[in-house]
């Protein structure tokens, strides 16, 4: 047994860098999916609605340490190859981010009126155009809550995946706690380390969600 | 030739037939107005004249092309057709100046450069130079609308479609937006509206087009169809909007 040293303080915050990392690539691949999957969701074609529906049915439903789980033992097992444990993790982090965000933004995009879209088209502009410059800007401003909301969940959630082996912020934790002998301590500055990394967030979410509103 | 021929449109919404064979012809110049009762077919008329809607059978054309929601040319075409909605449809995220250069720059008609003096200029000619940098939502209902106005003005159509585009408003806005349109009037513009503004289609209108259950019940100059108006129906509308 030790004391609780400058070492073990570094030793948190260098575990910070998986749970940067693993949000990061969630983000990075999740969100172009979310987008996506959100227009698939309010798409004319019947056929893309049911799939994209069915497709964020099912990944909301199964808690996300099933998911790490099922793809951590199950690629290796369906695509017969061995993949590094990073590559399954990623594909879950980033199937849950699509799934939660995808839905999140269909909301935002449903809830920007029919008429915003027609004035667009009667303008003259492109269904792209009518959708980058008219609806999603509005769309995004009416997201922004729920989706900085579950950014937070997601660094959070990042925690799941020391399961797998990944010595995040809250692994490191537990091996400094056991080190130490000193859990609240530890515990309460792992906490800490989380808390700081979230109030940022909301606090800038806040300042984007007034300048994207200049009018109010 | 005229500019807009309309030829025994028939459209059907689920399984009611709101148009049941319009034909209308308008002139390069001419203002008509649609007038009739509530469910008469006249918005979908005006919502079918620049593809917002695809008739079910007959033809529309404008300046001679044959107009659908498929047709080849559909943007250009609604750069050239403007709209004005009852709701005024503003974009509720920008700037009155951006709200009316979007269009313009998007499509390549200006560039960047000549943006504002676009927006001062279509702004100037509906009285509101001076709201260039406001946000929609402080404007009052007859701003919004006339800056509506302006941001079609700004495409430089050659025909414009009103939508009830007073409807919304209190009475006492009404005014200032019949004014701009008739400014427009006087310059030449083509227009179509479908209006509740009895006084409006008297006054300014070259031609009356009253429509009944999806038809084109009468049509005439205002004076002859106010004055001894052939049908029951027509003469019942007048007396009921007095």
């Amino acid at each position: 047994m030790r004391s609780f040293s400058l070492i073990d303080f570094a030793s948190l915050f260098i575990a910070l860098r998986w749970t940067v990392a693993l949000v990061v690539l969630a983000l990075l691949f999740g969100a172009p999916l979310a987008l996506g999957l959100a227009m698939g969701r309010i798409s004319r074609f019947a056929g893309l609605r049911w799939t994209t529906a069915a497709l964020i049915q099912v990944i909301q439903s199964v808690p996300l340490l099933g998911l790490l789980f099922f793809f951590y033992f199950g690629m290796p097992v369906f695509l017969g190859i061995q993949v590094p444990a990073l590559v399954a993790v990623t594909v879950a982090y980033t199937l849950y981010t699509a799934a939660f965000l995808g839905e999140i933004w269909r909301g935002g995009l449903e809830a920007v009126k029919q008429a915003q879209w027609e004035a667009g088209a009667c303008l003259g502009l492109s269904a792209w155009q009518q959708f980058h410059h008219i609806v999603a800007p509005q769309a995004l401003r009416l997201s922004l809550p729920p989706t900085v909301g579950f950014l937070v969940q997601l660094i959070k959630g990042t925690s799941l995946a020391s399961i797998l082996g990944f010595v995040e912020l809250a692994r490191a934790g537990q091996v400094v706690s056991a080190a130490t002998f000193q859990p609240l301590l530890t515990y309460a500055l792992v906490a800490a380390i989380y808390f700081a990394l979230c109030l940022p967030l909301t606090l800038w979410s806040r300042s984007l969600e007034a300048r994207l509103d200049g009018s109010r | 030739m005229a500019l807009v021929e309309i030829r025994n449109v028939h459209k059907t919404f689920g399984k009611v037939e709101v148009l049941k064979g319009v034909s209308l012809d308008v002139e390069e110049g001419e203002i008509v107005t649609i007038i009739g009762r509530s469910g008469s077919g006249k918005s979908t008329l005006l919502r079918c004249i620049n593809a917002l809607e695809s008739v079910d059978s007959g033809e529309i054309r404008v300046e001679g092309q044959k107009v659908h929601a498929k047709m080849p040319g559909l943007k250009k075409f609604r750069q050239r057709v403007g709209i004005v909605f009852q709701a005024f449809n503003l974009f509720p995220h920008l700037k009155v100046e951006r709200n009316i250069t979007l269009a313009p720059l998007l499509t390549g008609r200006i560039e960047k450069a000549k943006a504002r003096a676009l927006a001062e200029d279509v702004l100037t000619r509906v009285g509101l130079a001076d709201k260039i940098d406001a946000w929609p939502e402080q404007l009052s209902g007859g701003q919004q609308q006339r800056v509506a106005i302006a941001r079609c003005l700004a495409m430089a159509p050659h025909l414009m479609l009103f939508d009830e585009v007073t409807s919304a408003l209190d009475p006492e806005l009404v005014g200032e937006v019949l004014k701009v349109m008739e400014a427009m009037a006087k310059q030449g513009m083509t227009m179509i509206l479908v209006t509740h503004e009895m006084g409006f289609a008297r006054n300014v209108a070259n031609r009356i087009v009253f429509m009944h259950q999806g038809r084109v019940w009468e049509q005439g100059p205002p004076a002859r169809l106010f004055a001894s108006p052939e049908t029951p129906e027509l003469a019942s509308f007048i007396a009921s909007a007095k």
